[in-house]
């Protein structure tokens, strides 16, 4: 019985692995095809790879405009609210205040409301104020989704940090401040890399605000990508190769933060 | 002149009240430890001096200046926690050498200084490693050289043993009891351990729920305990309490029989006094007998047991017994002497040896 039920458990995984890896699979490989071979059907999985429809993505300049766009969008957003949310968590998770409980509470509820609902209001104020078009834009509006995880995930990873530490770091003539950042940051990277990568994938992808609240100067990787699914044939090599360019950064970036989020980094601290 | 005191403190959170009334003092180059059971305030206490908790009410004076509110950095103390509290992404090096940075000084001194206690800590080998890397003794030494490298007034140590297995425990005594030999700085020490507090106090107090029982020498202590809890702390065995009559007072002495015991006994306040005060005639009262004090068979004074159990530590036996009045009684036996279940022996005592204690506890 163990035996049957370690295979049921493999062919679990296999199944679970299948359903999630294929479309990523589809869409790499189909990259690599050109247009008879995509719309060959029965589908075709041998065929010779071609690198026509890359060359078609990256001679468009509105491709690569579009990633330096998402790039710089979704970087700033990321980087400002780790910034910003890293002292707060500190605070909610360290000191007592007036306010502590509702402010958290803000915190999450801004999770509550559906995109689409605030999605008009801020168009308005945008056009009100001239941003409309621009990256700050883009960058502001992430910044209040990408806050609220960068707080909650770094708040919890703050209060795991032992009190100790703190008390004996003020023993020691340590301000508030180096309390903050020689202990807490250094020690809270795991949550604060899981946060950035939440962050940024966000940013990367989100594609509601950016279609809303973009035109022609800033349009991010998801609005082009989209942009192409539209007219009478359809480019399916280059929306493919497109969608595999969109997702490389993300991926690389992950793989970069993912060694920083190991746990057990407060390890040895106290016994 | 006092170096540390404490003056009237207490410490209550909400309506619990936690420290209640506690004055004490030490001299300079003291060591002081505080024990008590769990609970009894001792690191609240220790915290407060430190100045990681603010006193709810009474003043705190460190090398005769007054600290009550100054925040800890300024008071010139160190602490060594009892979780160590190393900070784990730093090498020893910097762990040792944060709080001189964070005082800003120079480069040059800084290495010369954490060179300094890692000679004198034996860990010039470990600089390098991260707390992760050490065993808790190597990480119970760096706790230890971070406290030194500030050169504080006063050491603070939280149960600074309590995490390393027996052996290591008494090797680290022996090297604080050295460190404080070397050093000569007045030290406030916390443990339940009372063979800690036996070994390395000048002196002990005694703490219950919040409330100072008794200051003194480990010998002060051991010899005249002010009370039945004091009597019971100090001392490995527990101190043996039996009820006793008293048969006749004349002064500061008294005359006391138990079933168990062959003859009345006549013992002689401990307290100096006597007077007025104290247990009467017809009174019943606490008789102390320490476990390490009952010789088998001999002695001037006798007392009749019959035997539970006997167990050999090697060099010497404990016996546990009961006397007539069905109290348990504990001796402790030079020697191997296994004594059977049910056996009736007598065991002997000197009469300068038996504790009286009246029926609230106090010591006569
Ligand atoms: N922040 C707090 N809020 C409420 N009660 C507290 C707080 N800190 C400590 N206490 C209470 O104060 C009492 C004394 O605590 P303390 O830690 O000083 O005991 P202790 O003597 O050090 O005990 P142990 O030997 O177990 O370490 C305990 O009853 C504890 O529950
Ligand atoms: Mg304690």
């Amino acid at each position: 019985m163990p035996r049957f039920g370690r295979l049921l458990h493999g062919a679990g995984l296999l199944l679970v692995f299948a359903v999630t890896i294929f479309p990523f699979y589809w869409m790499v490989s189909s990259s690599f095809k050109t247009q008879t071979d995509l719309l060959a059907s029965p589908p075709v999985w041998l065929f010779t790879p071609t690198l026509a429809n890359y060359a078609e993505v990256f001679a468009d300049q509105k491709v690569v405009g579009a990633i330096v766009n998402s790039l710089i969008v979704a970087v700033f957003s990321t980087l400002l609210a780790v910034v910003l949310g890293t002292p707060a968590a500190f605070a909610l998770a360290r000191y007592d205040f007036r306010g502590k409980s509702d402010l958290w509470f803000w915190f999450i509820s801004n999770r509550f409301i559906s995109p689409i609902v605030l999605a008009l209001p801020i168009y308005l104020v945008a056009q009100n104020i001239g941003l409309l078009d621009t990256h700050l834009i883009l960058i502001l509006v992430y910044i209040t989704f990408i806050l609220p995880i960068v707080v909650w995930i770094c708040t919890d990873q703050f209060r795991s940090i032992p009190r100790d530490l703190e008390e004996a770091a003020r023993l020691e003539g340590a301000s508030q401040f180096d309390i903050f950042w020689r202990i807490y940051l250094p020690l809270g990277v795991p949550g604060i890399a899981v946060s950035a990568i939440f962050g940024f994938i966000f940013s990367w992808n989100e594609l509601l605000y950016a279609l809303v609240l973009t035109r022609r100067a800033v349009q991010t990787a998801p609005v082009v990508a989209t942009s192409f699914m539209s007219g009478y044939e359809l480019p399916w090599g280059k929306i493919m190769a497109t969608g595999t360019v969109i997702v490389l950064p993300v991926t690389i970036f992950a793989l970069l933060v993912s060694r920083h989020m190991v746990r057990g980094l407060t390890m040895g601290a106290t016994k | 002149m006092s170096f540390l005191r404490l003056e009237g403190i207490e410490k209550r959170y909400g309506a619990a009240s936690v420290i209640n009334g506690v004055s004490i003092s030490a001299r300079e180059g003291e060591f002081v430890v505080f024990v008590g059971p769990s609970g009894c305030g001792k690191s609240t206490l220790l915290r407060m001096i430190a100045g990681l908790e603010e006193v709810t009410a009474g003043e705190v004076f460190i090398d005769g200046a007054r600290v009550t509110e100054l925040e800890p950095a300024k008071r010139k103390v160190s602490m060594v926690f009892q979780s160590y509290a190393l900070f784990p992404h730093m090498t020893v090096r910097d762990n040792i050498a944060f709080g001189l940075k964070m005082s800003k000084v120079p480069k040059a001194e800084i290495e010369r200084q954490v060179a300094e206690a890692a000679r004198i800590l034996q860990m010039e080998p470990l600089l390098d490693r991260k707390p992760r890397q050490l065993s808790g003794g190597q990480r119970q030494r760096v706790a230890i050289g971070r406290a030194i490298v500030r050169h504080p007034k006063l050491f603070l140590f939280d149960e600074p043993l309590s995490n390393l297995d027996a052996e290591l425990r008494a090797q680290m005594r022996v090297e604080i009891a050295r460190l404080h030999r070397e050093l000569g700085v007045t030290m406030v020490y916390v443990t339940h351990d009372q063979v800690e507090a036996m070994t390395l106090a000048d002196r002990i107090v005694v703490l219950r729920g919040g409330r100072v029982e008794q200051v003194g020498s480990p010998d002060e202590l051991y010899d005249a305990p002010g009370n039945t809890f004091v009597a019971g702390f100090i001392g490995s065995p527990k101190m043996n309490l039996i009820t006793a009559a008293v048969a006749a007072r004349e002064g500061a002495a008294l005359t006391v029989t138990h079933p168990s015991l062959v003859a009345p006994l006549h013992v002689a306040s401990r307290q100096g006094g006597g007077g007025q005060s104290g247990p009467g005639v017809g009174d019943t009262v606490l008789l102390g007998l320490r476990p390490e004090h009952l010789m088998l068979g001999e002695g001037p004074n006798q007392i009749e047991l019959t035997a539970d159990l006997s167990e050999s530590l090697g060099g010497s036996t404990l016996i546990y017994a009961q006397t007539r009045a069905a109290e348990p009684m504990v001796l402790q036996a030079a020697g191997r002497r296994l004594l059977g279940k049910g056996e009736t022996f007598t065991a002997g005592f000197d009469a300068a040896r038996a504790y009286v204690f009246d029926k609230d506890g106090r010591a006569f």
